[in-house]
């Protein structure tokens, strides 16, 4: 692993679905600590490419580098690319037969090989960071959903990943509980997480983002920082979905 | 009408007297027809009651795990009948669930050869009346060549009167009991990976101490027949063929694995089913979740993919259980003495047919019963805390 790589590479990156094309040539480099925030109309691939950078989706064409490792189908890459890259979905995916604390050991434990021991004060460590220690020994489905998305955080970073995804993680949530959620964010990224998230809560954007991202029709529109991407958008289509979602 | 049922008192006592009046028609109607029964018989010359079961039997009964003999009362012959229909009620689900779960995984996996030969079985299997395949079985296996000309695989005779096994001279008591043995440690092995109170258990983890008392079975088991073999024979004889008579070894009575068969390839085509249907409910997020975190796809599978779809599974799989438990009686078409044959002969010898069909009924509803409530007390063990599917405590 290269450790002076930019985080993630991404260049004439291509997927379909069938005859369908979800991505048409993405080039996208992030930089180590850098954050990130991809914004777009519903179906124009926000998903599908950030599930490219963790390969839950195979990309068909381009080249996928992730901290100088390039995703070329080994097993071996794969490996290696997980354990670096938390990502943390819209519908939470806890998995509902272990507490919180097992969920958030069993990847350590079973990837990194930590001892139990240090594996649960590990896991301690990140459910106080979001907050909600006292909830250890609960099972996902006894909590909020706020709730379960903090412990979501937390299971991802237990395994220490040098990159963060989100992909919505605040989208299947009461408006009430996207503040707990977004605080949480926010706190990860001034500390210097690398962070790719898909988001349409445009204040979490404003507030921390280096760099907006507008995608449509599985291509990369537009990318700015927040001041001139909100202030001054270069794209009608870039303009045209900021009006939908800002609201005016 | 409103008027006729309208009862004082709030509604729960309205339906606790319902029941009360319901419950003593019942017995009564039940209480009448064994009074009217019993003089009835009486008046035939017919005696009534269970004082048939200290008498010797008088014949035999053509496979017994337990030592049984001609001299041995209706009782035991019972009692021995009921063994076997366990016996053949623990081989049977366990090799069918062992199968199901293959064909299921077979079925549901992204190789097509597998999956076309796991379908296949499955249509094949499901599709023919289970007497039919318990008869093909029973036809293959006694046209097999007769004992002199056995076929020999690895050490083992193969032959029209069964298949004869290379083991150690135990009596058939012990050879019970080591099996029962056997079947202790498994099944506390599964209540402890069950159990709650084991979650945390330290330092021995959960799988550890379940793996040990699965291994205690089997050291039992071993013991037992290490402690009562006959010291005059060797550790493992091999059966050997003396002209149409076979020594040594342990026989497996065509009777008795052409049901064993027949309930575990039929059954494991409905627990592949389970299996598959099992599979498919587990949410694809919660797998994506553990292949983000980095897990192996073997680590996926047994500790996300399986646990949650066994959870799925265990209502069906219960259900299923007991449809082939009462599968065993169909022993009784090639002759396999199960508990349903024991009374059937029992009947035919001693005449005391209501009783013995009491007997049976009871039985086997305390066989299926305590397997019910094994499964559903599994089922509880495993449910999701917090869960709206969760059954109350
Ligand atoms: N597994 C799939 N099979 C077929 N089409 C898919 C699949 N996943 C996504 N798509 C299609 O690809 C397009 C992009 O999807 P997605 O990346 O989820 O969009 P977004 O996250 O921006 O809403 C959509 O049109 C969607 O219908
Ligand atoms: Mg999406």
């Amino acid at each position: 692993m290269d450790r002076t790589a930019p985080a993630i590479e991404i260049t004439g990156l291509h997927k379909s679905y069938g005859g369908f094309q979800a991505l048409r040539g993405i080039d996208l480099t992030v930089a180590r600590g850098e954050r990130v925030v991809v914004c777009g109309p519903s179906g124009s691939g926000k998903s599908t490419m950030i599930r490219c950078i963790n390969q839950l989706e195979e990309h068909d064409s381009g080249t996928i580098r992730v901290l100088g490792t390039v995703l070329d189908g080994r097993l071996a890459s794969l490996d290696e690319i997980r354990r670096e890259v938390g990502m943390v979905f819209q519908q939470f995916n806890l998995f509902p037969h272990m507490t919180v604390l097992e969920n958030c050991t069993l990847a350590p434990m079973l990837v990194r090989r930590l001892p139990r021991a240090e594996a649960e004060a590990t896991a301690m460590r990140f459910l106080e960071k979001v907050r909600i220690p006292e909830q250890a020994q609960k099972y996902p489905a006894q909590l909020s959903g706020g709730q379960q998305q903090r412990v979501a955080i937390a299971r991802a970073l237990c395994m220490e990943p040098q990159i963060m995804l989100f992909d919505e993680p605040t989208s299947a949530l009461d408006p009430e509980m996207i503040a707990e959620v977004l605080d949480v964010m926010v706190t990860l990224a001034q500390e210097g997480m690398t962070m790719v998230c898909v988001t349409h809560e445009m204040g979490f954007a404003r507030k921390v983002a280096d760099r907006v991202i507008f995608m449509d029709r599985g291509e990369i529109i537009e990318a700015a920082p927040p001041g001139q991407f909100f202030s001054a958008p270069q794209n009608d289509r870039t303009r045209q979905f900021l009006s939908q979602v800002l609201g005016h | 009408m409103a008027r006729l049922l309208s009862f004082p008192g709030t509604r729960r006592q309205r339906e606790l007297a319902l029941q009360a009046v319901f419950l003593s028609a019942l017995a009564a109607l039940v209480l009448g027809a064994a009074l009217t029964a019993r003089e009835r018989l009486a008046a035939q010359g017919l005696t009534s009651g269970f004082g048939f079961l200290r008498k010797a039997t008088g014949w035999e009964i053509n496979f017994a795990l337990l030592p049984t003999t001609t001299a041995d009362p209706y009782w035991w012959y019972l009692l021995s009948g009921l063994v076997n229909t366990l016996f053949m009620g623990a081989v049977g689900l366990s090799g069918a669930f062992a199968l199901g779960l293959l064909v299921g995984l077979m079925r549901s996996g992204r190789n097509p050869a597998a999956r076309l030969l796991g379908t296949l079985y499955v249509e094949l299997f499901r599709n023919l009346p289970i007497i039919l395949q318990l008869f093909f079985w029973y036809a293959v296996a006694t046209a097999l060549p007769n004992p002199r000309q056995s076929i020999e695989i690895g050490g083992a005779l193969v032959n029209a009167r069964g298949i004869y096994l290379p083991g150690p001279e135990i009596g058939r008591g012990i050879a019970a009991l080591s099996a029962l043995a056997i079947l202790a440690g498994a099944g506390l092995a599964v209540g402890i990976l069950a159990a709650r109170r084991f979650r945390r258990a330290a330092p021995l983890r959960r799988q550890s101490l379940a793996a040990l008392s699965l291994a205690a079975g089997f050291a039992v088991a071993a013991g037992l027949a290490l402690a009562f073999r006959d010291p005059a024979t060797p550790w493992i004889t091999h059966p050997r063929a003396e002209g149409l008579r076979i020594t040594g070894g342990w026989r497996i009575q065509p009777e008795f694995y052409a049901l064993a068969l027949t309930i575990i390839t039929y059954g494991a085509a409905y627990v592949g089913e389970i299996v598959r249907g099992g599979l498919k409910a587990v949410p694809r997020g919660q797998i994506e979740a553990a292949a983000a975190l980095g897990l192996t796809a073997w680590q996926r599978f047994s500790r996300v993919t399986m646990p949650l779809a066994f959870r799925a599974m265990l209502p069906m799989l219960a259900n299923q259980s007991v449809w082939l438990m009462k599968a065993t009686t169909l022993g009784i078409a090639v002759g396999f003495s199960d508990f349903f044959m024991v009374v059937a002969g029992s009947i035919n010898h001693s005449g005391q047919t209501l009783e013995l069909i009491g007997i049976l009924m009871a039985g086997f509803l305390a066989i299926n019963l305590t397997l019910a409530a094994l499964m559903n007390r599994l089922d509880r063990a495993l449910s999701l805390e917090g869960s709206s599917m969760r059954p109350r405590r």
